[in-house]
């Protein structure tokens, strides 16, 4: 204690810091620096109203009710049931609003791909559901590239992660990635395709784990398909998008190219690492062929094809870098895969399993046919593979039967396209046993399969391309003999389709195109085609084709191709105007029909005498309907085609006046239009008639002598049904008074040419009238006006128009005695019988 | 500036029609002439060339040769087989033909030598055009494909045989047979148009070979022409009408049925067969089936002048910058001296290649001089030049003839006047000696 005290009181003297407190005995301690304060304090809570449904009363909850921060929160929860749950709830949150994802999204990545390494199995494949299903699909539309690589640092992070199947699920969300972004991958691709390399090497879990290995490869094909191939430039040169602007700076295409060297690199890298793969799974093969390596083997096959085509892409291309398929790589190929080739079972199995085994030999054909384009394969091989590709080929006819006849349909249409190029270059013998699996091919298959539009693509490029070629060498006959038998199946093929498949349809007649401006349609191709547009069934009955149905551009396409036929048949001119006679067809299509045709004459390859045949018969049977137009009601005109009727009158006659000499081509119209129009055609059809004959004839008129009387029996019985069916009004403005000058101005114009016309038409009018009509078949000809009352109202009105014209008029008063003899026979039956005779009757005695 | 003449021909015969184009005069019509579309071309100004609607059993096609002081044929000559299109290049220096059969003909004008004969189409040619540098080949034919042939690989043998195709491209989009095609500026950058029967103009890039835009029209168009400033193009319809197509012109403010036409101009009761553009008078020039040819003011869309041809269709207009030869006060000169000098048109077209002069054929020439003389080509080969100086010398040979005529004219004048001389001493000697005699008898006499 004295101890103490003393140091105490040394203390006190050195200064401040050792500072004496005093205390007294029997007071209480202050309470020592660092004690916790205890003291609780409270204000009284008030609570209005229940808080939890409310706090959240704006926002999007849950199943469970809680916020999306709430879940985002519990994501990274330590208990793995947790992290799934939230995972859950958001995936629920989202389906029900999805406008939260679009708000969002850069706070829900960002959380979410920290769970792409998660540790427990279930979480991630949530997670994967969650991106999969509702995440990238709902902000589609925005951009995703910032999106999606967000995820990319931790996706790789995962691949080179040490438990194999967080490994395994991270190429899972990596095929994810590409999937909706598919550039993604060039910008990684070295990266990615080093994983890809990394993890095949190790082959350890092969055996265990079939399914996620499957996976991978999936992935590993979809970025393979993303490199680009010389087959889809030439799609994309096909398709040219319709451009605002004509002369504007282009933006610059994605450097993509740029990284293809890298590519290149790693992908000669991986190949080898591949055909291994491949190889392990051989022993397999022997015994059974189960469903997970079987897609495994297909997806390796699958993945070398792209890289080949991807190779073969780059030499065409002709890139900086040296060429890329050197020895070391053709021979890999060759050695280790194309050896095994045709794989085949030890024993005999199930036909699915056939199947299976044609399915992997065709992808190993087509990865040898695209090798082959580039290095020049052993004869033996080769000789193998079109052994191969003739079987499947022919086979495939005979298994029409079999269950998987839509499978094996599907491969067999990635065959087809190596056909031309095969074709062209084999020799020898192979030559027609190709081309003749391939009709085989094509004449057995189903219209509507896609094995036929394979072999019409196909059949394009061995008869067009080879020709295209300006030089070629003249092919042997035998080959020559297929090139027909492929090109007559076309109208075959045409009719076949109907109208069910339009777009086939459209291919075929594309083809058929083609053919035909390259000069290679056959004249004996017409009887065929005629089927397309309409047959003439017994007594008249017309079996309209396809070609009624089809679209518009595919009506055109086909009207198209008989420009190029060398000589239109009178036969196959026929079957079209009765297509074009149809009521269904569009008018639009009808004028288009008579354009090309009238080109197609122009050409010389349609006779004088048919095209004008073709003419007079649209004039003359086309069904106007209603075929009386009075009394015209809305409804009427309306459905009434008299607009077009009449258009299709001036474009006859345009075509008609521009065919030549027209004193020589109305010498050939005179006979023919007379004999149509004594077979007393309706109105229009008549008019049309007269429209066209005064069309090519001149003032005075050519017309013969004979035809001339003809006309006159015609013409007034024709006058008589105008007047009959148009009433008289006195408006000549009146829509009724334009119809009328439209009947009658023909006739008129054909008396100012020739006034014997004229004269002959009277004296049939008055002889008409007196009953006693020498010529009874002119009374055979009128059509509407029936009874006496009736043709004599419809005379004097005739005269009545014709004295209202004022150059007819001129003429009238040469033949002032006929006039009056009509109005003398009419005064005799008006005195003899009841007939009501207008007062205006009275105005033409006085001329 | 300089004044413009129109020149029309038609597919039946009706002469060349020759009009100035300001003042609306004819000059001379040059006779018998029965062209078809695309078959009138001015070679290089100098004179006029075109090919010959024939019988289609004719064995071999014509091709006349006008010269602008002459109404008369003055050369005839007959390809292989018929041609329809010719055009010339802008100097004049080639004639390039398209035929029946699809092959494409290319002549020099200068020998009129068949430098070339290739396959272009599977079908009859339609139409041909040069590009505005003269670089580039483009023609349409029926089978409906466009192709354009650059001039450098046609006459590149080595080239040729390694490529597989002559042409740059080959536009396959027209269904039917093409119609008319015209070239923008730019050389081969430009845009081209072409028209066809499938009622459709496509407008096409050189440079990158793809279809720009497709416009579908109301009627089938059969002769197009571009504005000056690429702004439209005009396309005269078999519906009577002329549209106007939109190039860069904003057509989206226009509501019409039709994409990209902006409007039309019509007053034509029968279908436009051809179309020219004048950029001097900033007009439009339409000839029409009814033979009449219209001259529109493109602003105000009306009608200015109207030039009447013939009674056929008109199937060829062009515009040219007058030549020489067809101004008025030159023209009497022009003839004399062309009638003087023999000079006037080049020898016919050949029928086939000549094996023989290929081997012969030199160096070329550049020929530079005179300029002012337009009957001079600027690019001729060795031949050409080895036969002019050959000319040259034969006339330096007159020209000394002419002289050693002057030279003995001039003796002979000095020889007569010596004669004279002599004849006066002669006279004055005998009158001398006659007065000596008398004098001496009236001495005598005297004496």
């Amino acid at each position: 204690m004295a101890k103490t005290k003393g140091a105490s009181k040394k203390q006190q003297n050195r200064g401040i810091d050792f500072k004496k407190i005093k205390r007294k005995i029997g007071r209480k301690l202050p309470p020592p620096k660092n004690t916790t304060n205890t003291e609780i304090k409270s204000k009284a809570i008030v609570l209005p109203e229940q808080s939890v449904v409310s706090e959240k009363a704006g926002l999007a909850l849950s199943k469970k009710g809680l916020t999306l921060k709430e879940l985002l929160q519990h994501t990274s929860h330590h208990n793995a049931k947790v992290r799934k749950d939230a995972l859950m709830g958001m995936k629920d949150l989202f389906l029900k609003h999805p406008e939260e994802i679009k708000l969002h999204r850069y706070a829900v990545i960002e959380k979410l791909r920290e769970r792409i390494s998660d540790d427990d199995k279930t979480v991630r494949e949530n997670l994967y559901q969650l991106l999969k299903s509702v995440i990238l699909p709902g902000c589609k539309e925005d951009n995703q590239g910032p999106v999606i690589s967000l995820m990319m640092a931790y996706i790789f992070n995962a691949m080179t992660h040490l438990a194999i199947d967080i490994r395994l699920m991270a190429f899972k969300f990596f095929d994810l990635a590409v999937e909706y972004h598919p550039p993604l991958f060039f910008s990684y691709a070295e990266k990615i395709l080093q994983n890809y390399e990394d993890i095949l090497q190790k082959n350890q879990f092969y055996l265990e784990d079939r399914g996620k290995l499957k996976n991978v490869l999936a992935g590993l094909v979809r970025c393979l398909l993303l490199l680009p191939s010389s087959k889809e430039v030439n799609l994309l040169a096909k398709n040219v998008p319709e451009q605002k602007i004509l002369q504007a700076f282009e933006h610059d295409v994605p450097t993509v190219f740029a990284e293809y060297s890298v590519i290149i690199k790693k992908l000669k890298n991986l190949v080898p690492v591949l055909v291994n793969c491949f190889q392990d799974f051989l022993p397999v093969i022997h015994d059974s062929l189960d469903a997970q390596s079987f897609d495994c083997m297909l997806n390796i096959l699958r993945s070398l094809d792209h890289a080949v085509k991807f190779f073969i892409h780059g030499v065409q291309q002709g890139h900086p870098e040296p060429p890329p398929v050197d020895q070391s790589f053709s021979s890999v190929l060759l050695k280790k895969l194309l050896v095994v080739f045709p794989l085949s079972p030890m024993h005999h199995l199930s036909e699915k399993d056939d199947d299976r085994y044609v399915i992997l030999n065709i992808a190993i054909t087509e990865i040898f046919m695209h090798l082959s384009e580039w290095i020049c394969p052993p004869a033996v091989l080769f000789e193998k593979f079109l052994t191969f590709v003739e079987y499947v080929l022919v086979e495939k006819s005979c298994s029409n039967v079999r269950s998987g006849k839509a499978v094996r349909e599907k491969q067999i249409s990635t065959l087809i396209p190596f056909i031309p190029k095969l074709v062209s270059r084999v020799i020898g013998n192979w030559k027609n046993r190709l081309l003749q699996a391939f009709t085989k091919t094509f004449q057995d298959c189903s219209p509507e399969s896609s094995v036929k539009l394979a072999c019409l693509a196909a059949i394009e490029e061995i008869i067009i391309s080879q020709e295209d070629l300006l030089c070629t060498d003249v092919n042997d006959l035998g080959q020559f003999d297929y090139k027909i038998t492929l090109v007559r199946e076309l109208p075959k093929l045409l009719v076949l389709l109907g109208n069910r498949h339009p777009s086939s349809s459209k291919v075929v007649l594309h083809l058929l195109l083609r053919l035909g401006q390259r000069s290679l349609l056959y004249d004996d191709m017409q009887g065929l085609l005629k089927e397309f547009y309409s047959t003439d069934q017994d007594k008249g009955n017309i079996c309209y084709g396809p070609f009624l149905r089809l679209a518009r551009d595919s009506q055109e396409l086909s009207i198209c191709c008989l420009y190029y036929l060398s000589q239109l048949d009178s036969t196959l001119l026929k079957s079209i105007a009765s297509c074009c006679l149809c009521q269904e067809l569009d008018p639009f299509m009808l004028f288009r029909i008579i354009e090309v045709l009238h080109s197609t004459y122009k050409a010389g390859h349609i006779q004088i005498s048919d095209h004008i045949n073709f003419l007079i018969t649209l004039a003359s049977r086309y069904k106007v309907c209603p075929e009386n137009i009075f009394p015209a009601t809305d409804r009427d005109k309306k459905t009434s085609n008299h607009a077009t009727f009449k258009s299709l009158t001036s474009v006859v006659c345009s075509c008609l006046s521009q065919m030549g000499d027209n004193s020589l081509v109305f010498v050939i119209l005179e006979k023919v239009i007379l004999e149509q129009i004594s077979l007393k055609p309706p109105l229009d059809n008549s008019c049309a008639m007269l429209r066209i004959l005064i069309a090519l004839d001149s003032k005075p008129t050519r017309l013969s002598e004979q035809s001339i009387c003809t006309l006159s029996n015609v013409l007034s019985a024709y006058l008589i049904d105008v007047a009959h069916c148009v009433p008289e009004y006195n408006d000549e403005s009146t829509i009724h008074g334009q119809t009328r000058r439209y009947y009658l101005l023909p006739s008129f114009i054909l008396f100012d040419r020739s006034y014997k016309l004229l004269n002959l038409v009277l004296n049939v009018m008055g002889s008409l009238i007196n009953g006693r009509s020498s010529s009874l078949l002119s009374g055979d000809h009128i059509r509407y006006a029936k009874g006496n009352s009736s043709i004599i109202n419809a005379i004097v009105s005739v005269l009545l128009w014709m004295q209202r014209d004022a150059k007819v008029q001129q003429i009238l008063y040469l033949y002032k005695e006929e006039i009056d003899h009509i109005s003398r026979s009419i005064c005799s039956l008006q005195s003899s019988e009841e007939i009501n005779v207008p007062i205006e009757e009275r105005h033409i005695i006085s001329t | 500036m300089e004044e413009e003449i129109v020149i029309a021909s038609s597919s039946i015969d009706g002469g060349i029609g020759c009009w100035d184009l300001q003042t609306g005069t004819e000059n001379l019509r040059y006779k018998s002439c029965a062209s078809p579309p695309h078959g009138l071309t001015s070679v290089g100004r100098r004179f006029l060339a075109s090919s010959q609607l024939q019988d289609a059993k004719a064995a071999s096609g014509a091709i006349l040769y006008w010269s602008w002081s002459r109404p008369q044929v003055e050369v005839k000559c007959f390809p292989e087989e018929p041609i329809k299109p010719l055009v010339a290049n802008s100097e004049g220096t080639y004639l390039v033909g398209g035929g029946l059969s699809g092959n494409i003909y290319f002549w020099e004008v200068a020998t009129g030598r068949l430098l070339k004969k290739w396959r272009a189409h599977y079908r009859a040619v339609t139409c041909l055009v040069f590009t505005d540098d003269d670089s580039l080949l483009v023609s349409g034919s029926e089978d409906g494909s466009v192709r354009v042939w650059p001039l450098l690989m046609i006459f590149d043998d080595h080239q040729m045989e390694q490529a597989s195709q002559l042409y740059e491209h080959s536009f396959q989009e027209h269904t039917l047979r093409v119609t008319d095609i015209v070239t923008g500026y730019g050389g081969g950058n430009a845009i081209i148009i072409s028209a066809s029967e499938d009622r459709t103009c496509k407008v096409w890039s050189l440079s990158k070979g793809i279809l720009l835009r497709n416009i579908v029209f109301p009627s089938i168009i059969d002769s197009i022409t571009l504005d000056p400033g690429e702004h439209v193009f005009y396309a005269g319809g078999r519906d009577g009408k002329i549209h106007i197509g939109a190039l860069s012109a904003d057509s989206s403010s226009i509501k019409s049925h039709w994409l990209h036409i902006i409007g039309s101009l019509s007053s034509h009761s029968k279908t436009v067969t051809c179309l020219a553009y004048s950029t001097n008078g900033n007009v439009l020039l339409s000839g029409s089936e009814d033979g009449m040819i219209r001259v529109w003011d493109p602003k105000t869309h009306n009608m200015v002048r109207v030039f009447r041809h013939a009674k056929g269709p008109v199937s060829n207009i062009h515009v040219l910058k007058r030549p020489a030869y067809l101004n008025p006060r030159m023209l009497s000169n022009v003839q004399v001296s062309s009638r003087r000098h023999g000079l006037s048109l080049p020898p016919p077209l050949s029928k086939y290649i000549n094996t023989m002069d290929e081997k012969v054929v030199g160096a070329v020439v550049n020929l530079q001089a005179t300029c002012n003389n337009p009957l001079d080509a600027s690019c001729t080969s060795s031949q050409v030049i080895s036969s002019q100086i050959k000319e040259l010398q034969q006339q330096g040979s007159a020209a000394a003839a002419e002289m050693e005529v002057e030279k003995l004219k001039l003796d002979s004048t000095q020889a007569m006047q010596m004669l004279q001389r002599w004849k006066k001493m002669y006279d004055n000697l005998h009158e001398f000696c006659v007065d000596e005699l008398l004098e001496g008898d009236h001495v005598k006499s005297a004496n």
